[in-house]
């Protein structure tokens, strides 16, 4: 009996009403202790990065040689940071969107494989997609460069967009599918022209939660684009990322112009990664808003 | 059109959508392929890169071993594996009440309103780039840390020297810390999911009997979640494990085991972020791949864990309502 559920409650104990309210009232502390962390790094790093981010130079000027040097801005980290998600996002969507269609579509012993794989990817610390991308591409090129941090991106991306795309794909409405199988189209025709452009939303709600995961990255650029002070777009180059800038300019925040640096480009960071996350949140609810009648 | 006219017709569609499909589905399987092939040769050429350490020291000794002096030549992970372990404990132990509670507060106690907004502010938690926390726990926490780590290195220090100093702020204690600021919006988030997939009639019985909030969480959305919340915590644990770039700016950087937990180390991801780039001495680089391939490991049985466990909790929730 002391174990199990009693029966019925005692009404209106002075204990019971003490723990019930005791029990909110912790509840009710433990969220702002996690928000509390939220407000304090957002909070703090608005308020030291907000006049560097407002300057003009701070985008279009690239950093000084010397980090301890005041001026300069993150031009080229910006643009490596966009440029290495930007080719991540296009080796990573079309193979992820491919694997998930072959999970659903056909299934079988590969697309297990393949499956499992990808689940393992996804509890992979970045760190060693960084160290799987060093020991092919970078021995193998014998230099870092800016090809072999997209890689590493997209290898962090991939397990995002495909697993969101497989749940997608298995989310079809029955109905739908029936009909195009009714109206006679051959299997990669109802997949290309009805399942993916009907689950698109969603398709592109993993993409942007990819995206907004792999822009953030610093560990797996360590060793693959290592970074580069000054700028480039060559991909054959090491390359700067946003993240990477922060790294070095925090590891010499002894100095009042690296501390600035490194605070004006995590503003800038996040700011870039709230937005793509939070465009695939309104993407997401908004097709459940429109779903729900049915 | 006469019938073996539309017959003909029929039999060439079919063999059109027969050769469209037949090409799609090469077209995936050579992708499935080879993303599968391409991944798998990393991981063995990731093993291959380390191997002449393993050689070297055999598996064992260089997972037992204490001593990290690469000027020497002598590569142990034994420190780092520690720090791991310590790190990643010390934030779960944090996080887990924490999660549970904010997950049990979206789930059964706030307005309905409020659920919705509060849930993504948690996530928007995790979204946070981990360089970001580096730089804020570098500069806030750390030395915001100092005065309680003084504060209990001169109290329950003085009886057990785990919480004695050197009290410098880097230290586990502050990545543990800013591990489990870290960790909080994944282990909350999976734990919110399990509980609200409890059984509504249930709960509304407790109800109906008379039972308070904390009466339904206590009878019902706790024993119920029990196994969703151990796959929730292991899945954290997986996080904490492999979180590099906030806790190498936060740990303090020391190749030498802590004897304390207010004194600076090195976790098995920190360890290599921090000295991958300055790794000239003979066989460096191969050592902190060696690293890598234990932290590959690990992180792959915990994982596997965490599944196996949301596997079975799912498989039985099914069978069992």
């Amino acid at each position: 009996m002391a174990s199990e559920a009693p029966l019925a409650f005692v009404p209106t104990s002075a204990s019971r009403r003490l723990k019930a309210n005791l029990f909110v009232v912790l509840a009710a502390i433990a969220l702002i202790l996690a928000l509390i962390p939220l407000v304090a790094v957002f909070g703090y790093v608005f308020v030291n990065g907000i006049r560097s981010l407002l300057s003009l130079d701070f985008l279009i000027q690239d950093p000084p040689a010397d980090l301890s040097a005041t001026g300069g801005g993150v031009r080229n980290a910006l643009i490596g940071t966009l440029e290495m998600t930007g080719l991540a996002s296009i080796i990573a969507v079309p193979i992820g969107l491919g694997v998930a269609i072959f999970a659903v579509e056909v299934g079988g012993g590969l697309a297990r494989a393949a499956r499992f794989l990808i689940d393992v990817l996804a509890g992979l610390p970045s760190i060693v997609v960084g160290i799987f991308v060093y020991a092919t591409v970078v021995v193998s090129q014998g230099h870092f460069s800016g090809l072999a941090g997209s890689l590493a991106l997209a290898i962090v991306m991939l397990p995002v967009v495909t697993v969101s795309a497989e749940e997608i794909l298995r989310l079809t409405p029955r109905p739908i599918a029936e009909g195009a199988r009714a109206l006679g189209l051959a299997r990669w025709r109802a997949v290309l022209s009805v399942f993916v452009p009907i689950g698109l939303s969603g398709i592109v709600t993993g993409v942007l939660l990819g995206v907004s995961r792999a822009i953030g990255e610093t560990a797996p650029l360590i060793f693959t684009s290592l970074g580069n002070n000054f700028f480039t777009v060559d991909l054959n180059q090491p390359m700067q990322a946003l993240p990477l800038l922060i790294y070095r300019n925090a590891l010499n925040s002894a100095y009042a112009s690296a501390r600035d640096r490194a605070f004006g480009a995590a503003l800038l960071l996040i700011l870039i990664v709230f937005g793509f996350n939070l465009v695939g949140r309104w993407l997401t609810a908004r097709r459940r808003l429109a779903g729900s009648p049915r | 059109m006469t019938q073996s006219a539309h017959l003909a017709e029929l039999g060439g569609l079919r063999r059109r959508r027969w050769t469209g499909d037949l090409i799609f589905r090469l077209i995936l399987s050579a992708l499935t392929l080879g993303i599968t092939g391409v991944l798998g040769v990393m991981m063995i050429e990731s093993f291959v890169s380390a191997s002449p350490v393993y050689q070297k020291f055999g598996i064992i000794g260089f997972i037992t071993g204490v001593t990290w002096a690469p000027s020497f030549t002598v590569y142990g992970a034994w420190a780092f594996i520690y720090g791991t372990l310590l790190t990643s404990l010390l934030a779960l132990l944090i996080a887990v009440p924490i999660s549970v509670l904010i997950a049990l507060l979206l789930t059964e106690l706030a307005p309905a309103r409020l659920r919705g907004p509060l849930g993504i502010a948690v996530d928007l938690l995790a979204a946070v780039p981990s360089v970001v926390y580096g730089l804020w726990g570098l500069l806030v926490l750390v030395p915001a840390l100092r005065p309680l780590e003084q504060a209990i290195a001169a109290t329950l220090g003085r009886v057990i020297p785990f919480f004695g100093p050197p009290t410098p702020g880097s230290s586990y204690f502050a990545a543990g810390v800013i591990l489990a600021v870290m960790i909080v919006p994944i282990v909350s988030a999976v734990t919110r999911e399990v509980f609200a997939s409890t059984p509504r009639l249930q709960r509304e019985a407790v109800l109906a009997l008379g039972g308070t909030r904390w009466d339904v969480a206590r009878t019902v959305t706790l024993p119920i979640g029990r196994a969703g919340l151990l796959a929730a915590v292991v899945l954290g644990l997986g996080r904490a494990i492999g979180e590099t770039i906030a806790v190498t700016l936060v740990i303090g950087n020391s190749d030498n085991i802590g004897r304390s937990i207010f004194s600076p180390g090195f976790t098995l991801a920190s360890v290599i972020a921090n000295e991958f780039n300055e790794a000239t001495e003979t066989l460096h680089p191969e050592a902190l791949i060696a690293l890598g391939t234990v932290l590959l490991v690990v992180s792959v049985i915990v994982n596997a864990a965490a599944i196996g466990i949301r596997n079975r909790f799912t498989g039985g929730a099914r069978s069992g309502f």
